[in-house]
C-alpha cells in the first residue's frame, strides 16, 4: 500500500476532511448508545494504531489539512442543536489535531492516551444524550430548555462533562492543547494560531449548547433527576480525568 | 512549614471550603454559608498576617506545591493583592448570605464564589506560567456560570456569554506569550525568567522581532480583554443582570486583572519602552471612552459600568507611563470604592422610596438643577485661582516624596490629570448659587490638598513596597518616556486644548450658544453616536449572527456530516 493510501485511510479514523464525513455519517445511523460509545472510543485508537503500525512519514499537507478539519467542524458546531451531532463534531475537530501530536514524535503510548483523554468527555456526553433522549424523545438545544431548574442534578453532571469536553483546566485537554501550542508556536506560528482559533470556537460552541439546553423556565411535566450513585459515578470519573490532566502536565509539560 | 508557605494555605481554605460544601450540601443546608463565611475569614486573617510579615522585609520566596511542579510566589505584590482580593471577597461573602437567601441554588452560589475567590488567589501567587495560565483561564469559566446564576434568565446568560468569549480572547495572547517564553528559556518559572530578561533583555528573537516586545505586546493584549479597555469593553456595562454580589466581585477585583498581570510582567515591560506607549494611549482612549459614555446613560447600572471601563482605562494608562505600582493602589481604591457602590446600592434605592434625603441646597440647584450662578466674581481671579491653586498643591505635595520626580515624563502625566481634574473641580465650586463663594472655594481647596497628600504619600508607600529597589522604578519611568520634544509639544496641545474647552463652556453659558440652531444637526448625530455606544455592540452582534449564519449554511451544503 502506498504511503498515500495509508494516510488516506487514517484519514477516516484521525479525520481529515474529506474522509472526515464517514465517522459523522456512520454515527448518524447509530441508534444504540453503546455502539456509539463503542465507536467512539475505538475510532480514533484505530487511527493511531495505523499512523504508528504503518510507520508512514507524515507530509505536512497533513498538518495543514488536520488543521483545516479541526476548524472547519468547530465552525460548524457553532450552529448545531442536536447533541449528538454536536458531539460527534467535536470528536472529529478534536481527533485530526493528534496529527499535529503524532508529528511531533509524540511516543506511540502517549498518543493513545491522548486519544483516550480526549475521547472520555465525549463518552460521558453521550451517555448524557442518551438520558436526555430518555426523557424528552430527543437531545435537543432550545426544544424544552430550563433543565437546571427542571432535573437541576444531571444538568451540573451535564455543563462539567461540556466544560471538559472543551479544554478547560484541569482537564487533559486542555494540557493537550497547550502542549501543542508550546509545540508549534516557534517552527510553526500560523498553525499556534490556528490552534487557539479552535480552542475559542470550542467554547463559543460549548457556551451555546450550555445555554440551549439549561437556561430557562422549568418544565411544568415533572421528570426524574439522576441519583446520588449516578452523580458519584460521574462525579469519580471527572475527578480521574482532572487527575490524569494534572499528571498529564507533568509529562508532556 | 515556614511562615512564607501559609500562602499556599490562603489559596487552597477557600478551595477546601467549596469542596465541602460541594459533598455536604445536601446535609448542611443553610450551613453552606456559615462555612463559606469562615473559612473566607480565616484566609482572609492568615493572608492579612502574611501581608504583614512581607511588611516587615520578608520573602520574596518561591514556594513548591507540594510534590508537583507548580510554583506559588511568597513577594509583595501576591501578599498584597490576596489581602486586597480576600477582604472582598469576604464582604461579598457575608453580603450574600442574607441577599442570595431566596436562591435555589443557595451553596452552589458559594461553592462558586470560593472557586473563585480561590482562583484570583492562585492568579496572584502563581511563580510559575502554567499555574497562572490555569488560574487566569478558570476566572473566566467561573465567571460565567456567577454571572449566569439565575438560569431562568436567557439575558443573564447572553451577556455572561459575552464575558467569557471576551475573557477567552484574552486568554489566548497569554498562552501564546507562555508557550514563547518557554521555549526560549526552557522553564516555566516566572522567577527565573524574569531575572534571564533582565540579565539580558534582548537575547531572543520572534520573527525579527525582539522576544521580549512581543511578549510585552501579547501580555498587554491580555489585560486588555480582562480589564475591559476599548473594542473589549462591551461585555462589561450589559453584565448586570447577574447577582449584585458577583457584580460588586467583579467591579471591584476581577476586572482589575489586567492592572495585576502588567505588574507581574513589570521585568518585561521594563524592557518594551514602546509598547508602555502604546499601553498608555489605548489606557487613555478607554478612559475618555468610558468617562463620555458613563456621562450619558439614562440607566444607573449602565452608568457604572461605563464609570468601571473608564476607571480600568486609567489604570491602564497608569501602567503605561511606568506608575506601576500606582495602578495598584488604583485598583484597590477603585475596588473599595465600587464595590461598596454595587452593594449599597439597593439599602440606598429603598431609602430613596421613603425619602430621597437630599436637601435642596445649593448642590442641589447647581447639580440636580443645572443652574449655576449667574452673578460672576472677576473672571481673571476666579481664572488665577483656578489654574495655579490645583498646580501649586500638586508640585508641593510632590516635592515632599521626591525632589527628582519632576524628572519623569511618567510623573508630570499624572500631575497633569491632577491639575486638570483639580482646576475643574474649583472652575465648577464658583459658578454655584451661594452665599459665602470664598467659603465653598475654601473648601474645595482643603479637600483637594486632603485627596492629594492621601494620594501622594500611599501611592507613595505602594512604590516603596512593591518595587523596593530605586533603580527598577526610575528604569520602569525611563522605558516608558518619549522623546523630550515631542513630549513637551503633546503637553503643550493637551493644555490648550483643555484649556480653550474651560473658555469656550464659559462663553457659551453666558451667550447662549447652546439654544442657537446652528450646529443643531451636528449635535444631535453627536448625541445619536453616543447613545448608540458608538455602535460597537451592534457590528459585534450583527458580526456574531453573520458567522452563524455562515457556519449554518456550511453544515447545510455538507449535509450535515
Amino acid at each position: 500500500m502506498t504511503e498515500s493510501m495509508i494516510i488516506l485511510l487514517a484519514g477516516i479514523f484521525l479525520p481529515l476532511f474529506p474522509m472526515s464525513m464517514v465517522f459523522n455519517a456512520v454515527l448518524d445511523h447509530i441508534k444504540q448508545p453503546w455502539l456509539r460509545v463503542l465507536l467512539f472510543i475505538a475510532w480514533p485508537l484505530c487511527g493511531v494504531f495505523i499512523v504508528f503500525y504503518s510507520g508512514v512519514v507524515i507530509p505536512d499537507w497533513v498538518l495543514t489539512l488536520a488543521l483545516l478539519t479541526s476548524t472547519l467542524y468547530a465552525f460548524r458546531m457553532l450552529s448545531l442543536r442536536e447533541v449528538n451531532q454536536w458531539n460527534g463534531f467535536l470528536a472529529t475537530s478534536l481527533w485530526s489535531l493528534l496529527w499535529l501530536a503524532a508529528m511531533h514524535d509524540t511516543p506511540e503510548m502517549l498518543l493513545y492516551g491522548y486519544a483516550l483523554s480526549m475521547t472520555v468527555p465525549l463518552v460521558l456526553l453521550l451517555i448524557l444524550s442518551a438520558g436526555l433522549e430518555q426523557r424528552f424523545g430527543a437531545a435537543y438545544t432550545g426544544l424544552y430548555g430550563g433543565l437546571a431548574r427542571t432535573i437541576p442534578r444531571f444538568s451540573g453532571v451535564l455543563v462539567t462533562v461540556i466544560v471538559a469536553a472543551i479544554a478547560t483546566p484541569l482537564f487533559p485537554t486542555f494540557f493537550i492543547m497547550f502542549d501543542l501550542v508550546v509545540e508549534t508556536i516557534s517552527i510553526m506560528p500560523l498553525a499556534a494560531m490556528a490552534l487557539l482559533l479552535i480552542w475559542l470556537l470550542w467554547s463559543w460552541a460549548g457556551a451555546r449548547l450550555i445555554q440551549g439546553l439549561i437556561v430557562g423556565r422549568a418544565s411544568n411535566v415533572k421528570i426524574a433527576d439522576i441519583g446520588i450513585p449516578v452523580i458519584g459515578f460521574y462525579s469519580s470519573v471527572l475527578l480521574v480525568l482532572a487527575i490524569a490532566g494534572i499528571y498529564m502536565s507533568r509529562v508532556i509539560l | 512549614m515556614n511562615m512564607e508557605q501559609l500562602i499556599i494555605v490562603v489559596a487552597v481554605l477557600p478551595l477546601i471550603s467549596a469542596l465541602l460544601i460541594q459533598l455536604f450540601s445536601t446535609r448542611i443546608g443553610r450551613g453552606a454559608a456559615r462555612l463559606s463565611v469562615a473559612m473566607t475569614t480565616l484566609s482572609f486573617l492568615l493572608s492579612a498576617l502574611l501581608l504583614t510579615w512581607a511588611l516587615t522585609g520578608h520573602g520574596p520566596q518561591a514556594l513548591s506545591l507540594g510534590n508537583s511542579s507548580a510554583i506559588m510566589l511568597f513577594d509583595p505584590l501576591g501578599t498584597l493583592l490576596a489581602t486586597i482580593i480576600l477582604g472582598i471577597s469576604l464582604i461579598v461573602h457575608l453580603y450574600s448570605v442574607r441577599y442570595m437567601a431566596e436562591e435555589a441554588a443557595y451553596g452552589q452560589f458559594f461553592v462558586l464564589l470560593d472557586l473563585m475567590t480561590a482562583a484570583l488567589i492562585f492568579m496572584v501567587i502563581a511563580g510559575d506560567l502554567i499555574t497562572l495560565v490555569i488560574a487566569w483561564y478558570l476566572v473566566g469559566v467561573l465567571l460565567y456560570f456567577l454571572l449566569g446564576q439565575d438560569t431562568r434568565s436567557q439575558t443573564a446568560y447572553r451577556f455572561a456569554f459575552w464575558t467569557l468569549i471576551t475573557y477567552r480572547i484574552g486568554d489566548l495572547p497569554l498562552i501564546l506569550a507562555a508557550a514563547l517564553l518557554y521555549n526560549a528559556y526552557d522553564t516555566w518559572s516566572l522567577t527565573i525568567i524574569f531575572n534571564e530578561i533582565m540579565a539580558n533583555p534582548y537575547a531572543h528573537q520572534f520573527l525579527g522581532l525582539s522576544l521580549t516586545e512581543v511578549v510585552a505586546a501579547l501580555i498587554g493584549f491580555a489585560a486588555f480583554a480582562r480589564s475591559a479597555q476599548f473594542l473589549m469593553h462591551t461585555w462589561l456595562p450589559y453584565t448586570m443582570d447577574g447577582p449584585t454580589p458577583v457584580s460588586a466581585l467583579m467591579h471591584a477585583g476581577i476586572v482589575n486583572a489586567g492592572g495585576f498581570l502588567i505588574n507581574r510582567f513589570a521585568p518585561v515591560f521594563v524592557n518594551s519602552g514602546d509598547v508602555l506607549n502604546w499601553i498608555f494611549i489605548v489606557g487613555l482612549v478607554t478612559a475618555i471612552f468610558g468617562s463620555l459614555l458613563m456621562l450619558t446613560q439614562n440607566d444607573i447600572k449602565k452608568a457604572l459600568g461605563y464609570s468601571t471601563m473608564g476607571q480600568m482605562g486609567f489604570m491602564i494608562m497608569e501602567c503605561g507611563i511606568g506608575a506601576f505600582s500606582l495602578a495598584i493602589y488604583h485598583m484597590f481604591a477603585h475596588g473599595i470604592f465600587k464595590g461598596t457602590m454595587f452593594l449599597s446600592a439597593g439599602g440606598v434605592i429603598n431609602s430613596a422610596r421613603q425619602d430621597d434625603g437630599i436637601p435642596k441646597d445649593e448642590l442641589y440647584t447647581f447639580a440636580v438643577e443645572k443652574q449655576p450662578n449667574k452673578a460672576r466674581k472677576p473672571w481673571l481671579l476666579m481664572a488665577a485661582i483656578t489654574l495655579v491653586v490645583p498646580l501649586v498643591i500638586l508640585v508641593f505635595a510632590h516635592l515632599l516624596i521626591a525632589e527628582d520626580y519632576f524628572q519623569k515624563q511618567g510623573a508630570v502625566i499624572l500631575l497633569f490629570f491632577g491639575w486638570v481634574t483639580g482646576a475643574q473641580l474649583i472652575f465648577a465650586t464658583y459658578r454655584m448659587r451661594t452665599q459665602n463663594i470664598w467659603r465653598m472655594v475654601g473648601l474645595s481647596v482643603l479637600s483637594l490638598v486632603i485627596v492629594v497628600l492621601g494620594y501622594v504619600f500611599i501611592s507613595h508607600a505602594f512604590d516603596l513596597f512593591l518595587y523596593p529597589e530605586p533603580a527598577f522604578r526610575a528604569q520602569l519611568y525611563t522605558a516608558a518616556s518619549i522623546d523630550i520634544l515631542r513630549f513637551d509639544v503633546l503637553v503643550v496641545i493637551t493644555t490648550l486644548i483643555i484649556v480653550s474647552g474651560w473658555v469656550v463652556t464659559y462663553y457659551a453659558d453666558q451667550s447662549g450658544y447652546r439654544r442657537r440652531q446652528q450646529g443643531k444637526r451636528l449635535w444631535l448625530n453627536f448625541y445619536a453616536l453616543i447613545s448608540r455606544e458608538f455602535y460597537i455592540s451592534d457590528i459585534y452582534t450583527r458580526l456574531t449572527r453573520t458567522l452563524l449564519a455562515l457556519s449554518g449554511r456550511l453544515n447545510v451544503w455538507l449535509r450535515w456530516l
